[in-house]
């Protein structure tokens, strides 16, 4: 896969990239400011881009600013977001046009190579991948507990796993259960949520958080 | 006494007619003139009021100058160093676009004017001016009569030894010594005196608007100091307890697994594990640490979105409904910002289920944040609670709180703080 890694810390982004070519993928350009990242993301046109929240100029949401505009040009450009802190409102964003192809991980999520990998490859096909901790917020929205208090708890950590955008296999693994039980559990959520099953791991996870978002206020 | 008497028959068949001649208005001049022409009676204050009036004109237009004489001699005589306390001017008439000039107390036709205006008030309230005054009559009772005794007594010999006589010899004499030896002490009062009374007194009227405003702002930054110190100890001891001795532990592992990758690959990979889990949960630890110090959602989008992201967070049912964007100082952002945490923390642990509006506006030289609550109400500032924190915080801004809670809700707090905003 061809790569654009925008972090401003030399280390992180050395790290990154050595990590990156481990896996064998090919690193296109790396940036280290906003204006950097969205030139980087508009001329080559990853597939996938790697970006940090903070960068120079301003060290306030550079990069995640970058990305929206560069969505905005070539709409469901793969992206993944790499922070410190991870909030709801930047998920809430970046889901916002319902393109797919969008990750938000905290940078710890790097610790797991493999996962980490792997949540790449999922964004660069079109897919989600959030991080629990939003998806825990997410869940954990007040309005939503009525309607999640019907689900067992199983149903509960699947609908999280779903959340954090991954496939019926995955969340097998994860849970070291057969597939046959996933969707066995992902069909009675969806009918508990009143939401519509569907294969497409994107839709799914926008399905999910489209509910969380309506049941907000 | 007869002649007292006689003398106030006199004066009271002599007033009325001048008193009904002359118009009230020059009044003043009227009592000096028969202050002047009249004899000098306790029993009539024609004869002695004049004299007063003038006494005081002259004490009030000479009192700084007197006060500035003294000054000189009493630094130069007993080296006693006294301020002159005078206030500067006052700041420049502001002319409006109604013409009139503006000189921070009143309104005036001309530049003029107003600068006359402000020179006055600024001179009669200003304590150093009064202090002279003051001054005038203490030394007139106390240096004055000092000063006075030896040339009263050399003047009492001279007239003694105009006399002739043996007894008058022996009183002139004694007099004169009295004027020998006093002489050099005469000045002497002098220092001590205007030490206690010339110097200025700094401590302010008790109930004075500006000893209160002294006093709110020493307690203010007694507890930002306390406050401020208390934070960095808990950040110390956070890092100290927290990241630095888990980084500790890690850097063990890692030098274990080390030397155990040969020998024993298996607890080798245990180690290294173990060491991953120990920055993962070291950087958890201080991500928390550094939403304490200072948000990063506060740095990265400002106060409105910081808000809006506390409120997605917030397990209460929260309305965020701000109008325009608002930019105050980073500090004032913080301190609304954690304030706003609090009230959110309190409306989730006493009221779970209420539904919160929160209204964020910038007014023209000031941010007003809003919160309101559903829930039970009865909330009230106590000293050392949430509220009370609130309240401290926000003063460290000339920021206020108010908090309008009856029992059965709804809890409304309102914070305003002053600033330039946009």
């Amino acid at each position: 896969m061809r790569v654009v890694v925008a972090e401003d810390l030399y280390l992180l982004r050395d790290g990154i990239v050595r990590l990156l070519e481990a896996y064998d993928h090919e690193v296109v350009a790396t940036a280290a400011t906003g204006p950097e990242t969205l030139q980087a993301l508009l001329t080559q046109q990853p597939d996938i881009a790697i970006v940090d929240v903070r960068m120079p100029p301003t060290n306030t949401d550079e990069g995640l600013t970058a990305v929206l505009s560069a969505r905005e040009k070539i709409p469901g450009l793969p992206v993944l977001i790499l922070s410190q802190h991870v909030e709801q409102l930047y998920a809430r964003e970046l889901l916002a046009d319902r393109a797919g192809g969008v990750g938000y991980l905290l940078k710890d999520s790097v610790f797991d190579a493999d996962q980490f990998i792997a949540a790449i490859e999922r964004v660069a096909g079109g897919g989600t991948a959030l991080d629990p901790a939003v998806v825990a917020k997410l869940l954990g929205r007040p309005g939503t507990a009525s309607r999640l208090a019907q689900l067992t708890p199983r149903e509960r950590s699947v609908l999280a796993l779903m959340a954090e955008g991954l496939s019926n296999t995955a969340i097998a693994n994860r849970l070291f259960l057969s597939e046959s039980t996933i969707s066995k559990y992902t069909t009675t959520t969806f009918d508990k949520l009143g939401l519509h099953d569907d294969d497409n791991a994107n839709r799914r996870v926008l399905a999910v958080l489209a509910y969380l978002n309506e049941t907000h206020r | 006494m007869a002649s007292r008497g006689r003398e106030r028959i006199r004066a009271s068949r002599g007033s009325p007619g001048s008193g009904v001649d002359r118009p009230g208005a020059h009044a003043g001049s009227c009592v000096c003139g028969r202050a002047g022409g009249s004899a000098w009676s306790w029993s009539n204050p024609w004869s002695w009021a004049g004299w007063l009036i003038i006494l005081v004109v002259l004490a009030l237009v000479f009192a700084r100058p007197l006060g500035d004489v003294f000054r000189r001699l009493v630094g130069r005589w007993c080296g006693i160093r006294i301020e002159e306390g005078y206030r500067g001017p006052g700041p420049d008439p502001v002319r409006l676009s109604t013409g009139y000039w503006w000189n921070g107390h009143s309104y005036e036709r001309s530049r003029r004017d107003a600068e006359l205006d402000q020179r006055w008030r600024r001179r009669i309230s200003d304590p150093a001016y009064w202090r002279d005054v003051r001054w005038v009559a203490i030394s007139a009772l106390t240096v004055g009569p000092a000063c006075a005794v030896p040339g009263a007594a050399l003047a009492g010999a001279v007239i003694a030894f105009a006399h002739r006589s043996a007894t008058a010899v022996v009183i002139g004499l004694l007099l004169a010594a009295v004027a020998a030896a006093v002489a050099p002490h005469a000045w002497r009062v002098t220092g001590p005196l205007a030490d206690r009374w010339l110097r200025l007194r700094l401590r302010l009227p008790e109930n004075s608007a500006m000893a209160e405003r002294v006093r709110d702002l020493q307690a203010q930054r007694a507890d930002l100091t306390t406050t401020q110190a208390a934070e960095i100890r808990r950040i110390e001891r956070d890092l100290h307890d927290g990241a630095q001795a888990r980084l500790v532990a890690v850097g063990l592992s890692l030098a274990t697994a080390e030397k155990l990758m040969d020998k024993d690959p298996t607890r080798a990979k245990a180690l290294l594990r173990e060491a991953r889990e120990g920055t993962s949960n070291s950087l958890a630890e201080l991500r928390e640490l550094v939403r304490g110090v200072h948000p990063p959602v506060l740095v990265e989008r400002g106060i409105v979105d910081a808000i809006r992201a506390l409120a997605l967070d917030s397990p209460v049912d929260v309305h965020v409904d701000a109008s325009g964007p608002i930019r105050p100082e980073a500090p004032i952002e913080a301190a609304l910002y954690f304030a706003v945490a609090e009230l959110l923390a309190n409306a989730a642990k006493y009221a779970p289920s209420a539904h919160v509006r929160m209204r964020l506006r910038a007014r023209e030289s000031a941010v007003e944040i809003e919160v309101e609550d559903d829930g039970p109400g009865g909330a009230t500032v106590v000293p050392g609670n949430g509220l009370d924190g609130i309240r401290r915080r926000l003063a460290a801004f000339d920021g206020t709180l108010n908090v309008d809670s009856p029992t059965g809700g709804p809890t409304r707090a309102r914070m305003v703080v002053p600033c330039a905003s946009s």
